[in-house]
């Protein structure tokens, strides 16, 4: 059981959900008679969802911090409608207009972060504000509209790679992603272990880490097939590219560099954060703004893929990408979340949400197993922290962490720690 | 290092190889048949005709009105009763929701898609996957805009409705009291829903010439189509700007009619009307609403309009029946019904006026209302 639990790479919590998310393409795909894995419904899948992920991933950096983002929808159906005028009225080229669209997010990320970090009002109160008066905008903007956008920028939001190089029967460039991907995972593991070696860290054995390499690299291979092997024309979506893209930037700023580790230290314990030099109020402030700047990016995904600007885009996406966050494994008290966790709890949704629309479920009952999902996620949660285990699955594989954290630097840990001590002391 | 690349390199090359064996899908797994690919290009689609138990998708906006819900059951049942699988949706949380789901009823197969939009202009992508797959699509209620890939509009004419409004108010006010001038007030549909645009448009046709001669009298001075609209059609707002009016505008003067887009709205200036304690103007309606008919035939509201949602899904289902059999179906209209990108050919129905005079001839063969006017 252990050697099982060291194949999932000990980071059991996350993986809980992982094992959630599979459990449910599982359940569906039998139920759809196989409509869900075809190369068409993932590829819409992720079309109409990589928006609220995108959202996620802002969203999951503001919560850790400790805050809330209620105006993203405002903001993005803003920015959206600014765009797209930009390039109706003003005729601005459409790879220009995504920069003055990126450029409105960061002045209303801005105005947002300073009302936050330097007047010192509850994020909350802000963006309660912000998601009025983007709103507001957005309608005064766009004279309460549709405004219709040109075919070149909606590739952001409904283009595909191009076809090139031999006829393989796939599409070429999906392929060549895919085992990029799978090279430069296989790379990595086995460049941590050789530096594991030179250190003398206590190491996983070795068939672990094969299994788990294989394992991995089995699922990139069958999902890059999936993608690949649509109807000629289609391959994987280019909103998945950059939602794929944003992921890696992301993950790796949240857990290896020390503006990422400050976001958790000041979401974990203000007070000692700053005793320890970290400038909370420069954290806040450029947490806040990239929330604004990612909004302004979905908005712009969205609105291209839906070919048009509309006066009631972004309608409750804030709590779309909340839920996709604490499904993802986050507190509400902050210091705690991922990235991958979110956007993993993102796609929870999404596969609950097209399965069931496949199924001809009806959208008030959606409603009802959508919010129960997300209670019983987060109860889930709650209840075994409370028990002082990992989740469920941790304690099927047999208990407590007890291998040194060096060879899985889980992200959460310090601030999580820091912050259950709070917790204790309270 | 040189190992560990060799080892990348080889699991690469291995991975290389296992994709060899399978090769891409004919035209997506979901796409039954082959029809799809003939019918791209021509404008009608269906002409091939399609197997009598296909999947008919019908995708309607939000839950938000008795008629939307009476459409469901009956596309439901009609669709049923004529051997077609059916998929009827709301889309309860809005334009993406709605994308979602008609895109998964294209992956199901669907041959026709009835679509009854929440915003026209949003459904680009979806309506080419429909497109692409060999589905024709029909706009149902609101025509779909910003896309060529719209095959039939079926509905209520709306322009023609907005001028019955009008001529009502007109009628009404002339009923009460043979000579001018009138005080009214004008109220529009939510902005963003183009049949709102229709219908003030079409009314103000009729009054417009009025107004200028002297004959009406908006007092508050609110005529422009921004100013007198009501945010989501929901009543609640209406009734906000009624009292606002009233407190502004009528605490000297008399008011005489109100020109209301539906008949939530007109229920909702009754109210503010009657709080105020101020007598009852002509209001007009729309839409057959149960408490309003039953408040024309108590002599409150003095117009609806019958827009026989049974009719319009008959209508529809009619098409989707021609479609089926491969034959075209019936349109009214391949000429006015411009969606941006083409000429959509419409199936217009001819709506009615119903005041407290003809009341009982014009529900008398619906079941829920004919019970409320023969009392």
């Amino acid at each position: 059981m252990k050697h099982l639990k060291a194949v999932f790479g000990n980071d059991t919590r996350q993986f809980g959900m992982i094992f959630a998310l599979i459990a449910l393409i599982v359940f569906f795909q039998v139920r759809t008679n196989g409509l869900l894995l075809t190369p068409t419904n993932v590829i819409n899948l992720f079309q109409g969802n990589s928006y609220i992920l995108v959202l996620a991933i802002g969203m999951v950096l503001v919560i850790i911090a400790g805050h809330i983002d209620l105006s993203v929808g405002s903001v993005a159906a803003a920015v959206g409608i600014s765009v797209a005028i930009a390039m109706r009225d003003w005729s601005l080229p459409w790879g220009l207009a995504i920069l003055f669209g990126l450029l409105i997010g960061a002045i209303i990320g801005a105005w947002q972060g300073f009302w936050v970090a330097y007047v010192g009002i509850p994020a909350f109160i802000v963006t309660l504000a912000g998601m009025l008066i983007f709103r507001g905008l957005n309608q005064k903007i766009g004279d309460s509209d549709s405004i219709p956008v040109p075919n070149g920028y909606q590739v952001i939001g409904r283009g595909y790679l191009p076809e090139f190089g031999p006829l393989t029967g796939y599409n070429n460039l999906t392929l060549i992603i895919g085992l990029a991907l799978i090279a430069a995972i296989v790379t990595g593991a086995l460049r941590t272990r050789r530096n594991q070696r030179k250190i003398g860290a206590d190491m996983a054995p070795m068939w672990t880490v094969v299994v788990r390499l294989l394992l991995i690299c089995g699922a990139i291979l069958a999902v890059t097939l999936l993608f690949a092997s649509g109807r000629r024309g289609t391959s994987f979506p280019v909103s998945g590219l950059i939602l794929g893209v944003l992921v890696l930037i992301y993950s790796f700023v949240s857990s290896r560099t020390v503006i990422g580790r400050h976001v958790y230290a000041v979401g974990g314990n203000k007070h000692a954060a700053e005793l320890s030099g970290v400038k909370s109020k420069q954290i806040n402030f450029l947490v806040m703004m990239n929330m604004s700047i990612l909004a302004a990016l979905a908005g712009m995904m969205f609105v291209a893929r839906s070919t048009a600007s509309g006066p009631s885009d972004g309608v409750n996406w804030e709590l779309d990408a909340i839920a996709a966050v604490f499904i993802g494994g986050a507190a509400v008290s902050g210091g705690v979340g991922t990235v991958v966790g979110s956007i993993v709890g993102g796609l929870v949704m999404a596969v609950l949400n097209n399965g069931m629309q496949l199924l001809s479920v009806g959208a008030d009952d959606t409603s009802i197993i959508k919010g129960l999902v997300l209670l019983l996620a987060v109860a889930f949660d709650v209840y075994n922290k409370s028990q002082g285990r990992p989740s469920l699955i941790g304690r099927l594989t047999s208990g407590r962490r007890d291998r040194p954290a060096v060879e899985q630097p889980a992200p959460a840990d310090p601030a999580r720690n820091i912050s259950e001590t709070v917790h204790t002391e309270a | 290092m040189r190992r560990i690349t060799t080892i990348a390199v080889a699991v690469t090359a291995a991975s290389a190889l296992a994709l060899a064996g399978c090769g891409r899908a004919d035209e997506g797994a979901a796409n039954t048949g082959s029809g799809g690919g003939s019918t791209a290009g021509s404008t009608g689609g269906g002409t091939a005709g399609f197997p009598a138990d296909s999947l008919i998708g019908v995708s309607l906006p939000q839950k938000t009105s008795e008629n939307w819900v009476l459409a469901e059951n009956l596309f439901k049942t009609d669709l049923a009763g004529a051997g077609f699988k059916t998929d009827v949706q709301f889309a309860n949380n809005g334009v993406a929701e709605q994308q979602n789901i008609v895109q998964s009823m294209v992956t199901k197969g669907a041959k026709v898609i009835v679509i009854g939009p929440i915003d026209p202009a949003q459904l680009g992508t979806q309506l080419q996957a429909a497109k692409d797959a060999g589905a024709t699509v029909i706009s149902y209620d609101r025509l779909l805009s910003n896309s060529p890939n719209v095959d039939y509009f079926a509905a209520y004419d709306n322009v023609k409705v907005g001028e019955l409004q009008g001529q009502a108010l007109l009628d009404g006010l002339k009923a009460k009291k043979p000579n001018g001038p009138y005080n009214i007030e004008i109220f529009a549909g939510a902005p963003i829903d183009g049949n709102a645009t229709s219908f003030y448009d079409g009314a103000m046709k009729v009054l417009k010439p009025k107004i200028d001669d002297g004959t009406l009298k908006v007092v508050s001075g609110q005529t422009g189509f921004k100013q007198a609209a009501t945010a989501d059609w929901k009543g609640e707002n209406a009734q906000k700007r009624m009292d606002t009016l009233l407190a502004g505008s009528y605490t000297n003067a008399q008011l005489d009619g109100v020109l209301s887009p539906n008949d939530t709205i007109a229920r909702a200036i009754l109210t503010s009307v009657k709080q105020a304690g101020k007598p009852i103007p002509v209001v007009t309606g729309q839409d057959s609403e149960v408490e309003s008919v039953k408040s024309i035939v108590a002599g409150e509201q003095y117009s609806t309009i019958n827009k026989d949602t049974r009719k319009l899904v008959k209508a529809t289902v009619q098409m989707v029946k021609d479609l089926q059999a491969g034959k075209q179906p019936q349109v009214t209209d391949t000429s006015s019904y411009n969606n941006g990108t083409k000429v959509v050919p419409a199936l217009l129905l001819p709506p009615m006026i119903v005041t407290k005079a003809n009341v009982k001839e014009a529900y008398a063969d619906d079941p829920t209302l004919s019970k409320l006017t023969n009392g």
